[in-house]
């Protein structure tokens, strides 16, 4: 899977969440869940369990703690597919 | 160190299924679970936690000046309303009302006001005129900007101030707590 595949996989999980639309628009790696894109706190467990339905993959805490950006995001689920 | 959070109970209700599958022990740790558990209503009982975690994750960062990091489950909630990460702990004070839940976590020697509000556009003025009264300086030379890790910093005259302030925003509850 390529990064765009993976960027689109990740906007598409993220979108039910999301508060601020425009921000979703304009996603760029830069993005931030909580200040961009307005996602509450207690949904990014759903966004972190959805991604580890949609990839089969396990995010275990240490993973989990990065997960507040869109780059931050690919990079772990880049490592956690390579280690699969 | 001071941090505050508050959970719009009914809003929480649309926004989060707490019964789906991984969803309670990516948060609580077991000890938290056993308490969720045996709660009369467990939905609470998560939303307390909730709260008391994210309003301590607040003093906390603000006290070391951390990044933003995702890892509510490193905040032990301890019995006698207290949390505990590493090895410091920060008193929290839950109030626990029909439609919110709202807690403010403080180190042991801050002292602190707070205001909660119910269905109001902007919490900033609110908070510019009580701190203006507090510390008795004129509200137009007050502002509060956040800073690159999102915390809230009061200026006074343009320099920033050591005045301690966190906000939080849930549904149709708002509110603030200010140092003393």
């Amino acid at each position: 899977m390529n990064k765009e595949e993976l960027l689109s996989k990740l906007k598409t999980i993220i979108a039910p969440y999301v508060q601020n639309q425009e921000a979703l628009k304009n996603l760029t790696e830069n993005t931030d869940f909580i200040k961009d894109l307005e996602i509450n706190s207690a949904n990014l467990v759903d966004v972190i369990l959805d991604v580890e339905d949609e990839f089969d993959i396990e995010i275990d805490n240490e993973a989990m703690e990065k997960m507040l950006t869109v780059k931050a995001s690919i990079e772990v689920i880049e490592n956690k597919l390579a280690i699969k | 160190m001071i941090g505050n959070d508050i959970v719009d109970l009914r809003l929480s209700r649309k926004e989060s299924n707490w019964k789906r599958k991984g969803w309670i022990e990516k948060i609580f740790t077991t000890i938290e679970q056993h308490y969720i558990f045996e709660a009369d209503r467990p939905e609470i009982q998560i939303w307390k936690f909730w709260s008391m975690k994210e309003a301590a994750y607040k003093a906390h960062q603000r006290r070391f000046e951390h990044p933003p990091k995702y890892n509510p489950i490193d905040f032990n909630c301890i019995l006698g309303g207290k949390v505990a990460i590493d090895q410091y702990i920060y008193k929290v004070f839950t109030k626990i009302a029909d439609n919110y839940i709202y807690s403010i976590a403080k180190e042991s020697t801050t002292n602190y006001t707070s205001q909660i509000f119910n269905d109001i556009p902007k919490i900033q003025p609110f908070l510019l005129q009580k701190i203006a009264e507090k510390y008795d300086i004129d509200s137009s030379v007050l502002t509060i900007k956040k800073n690159d890790n999102q915390i809230p910093i009061v200026y006074i005259n343009q320099r920033p101030s050591n005045i301690l302030l966190s906000i939080t925003h849930h549904g149709q509850y708002s509110a603030f707590v200010v140092s003393n």
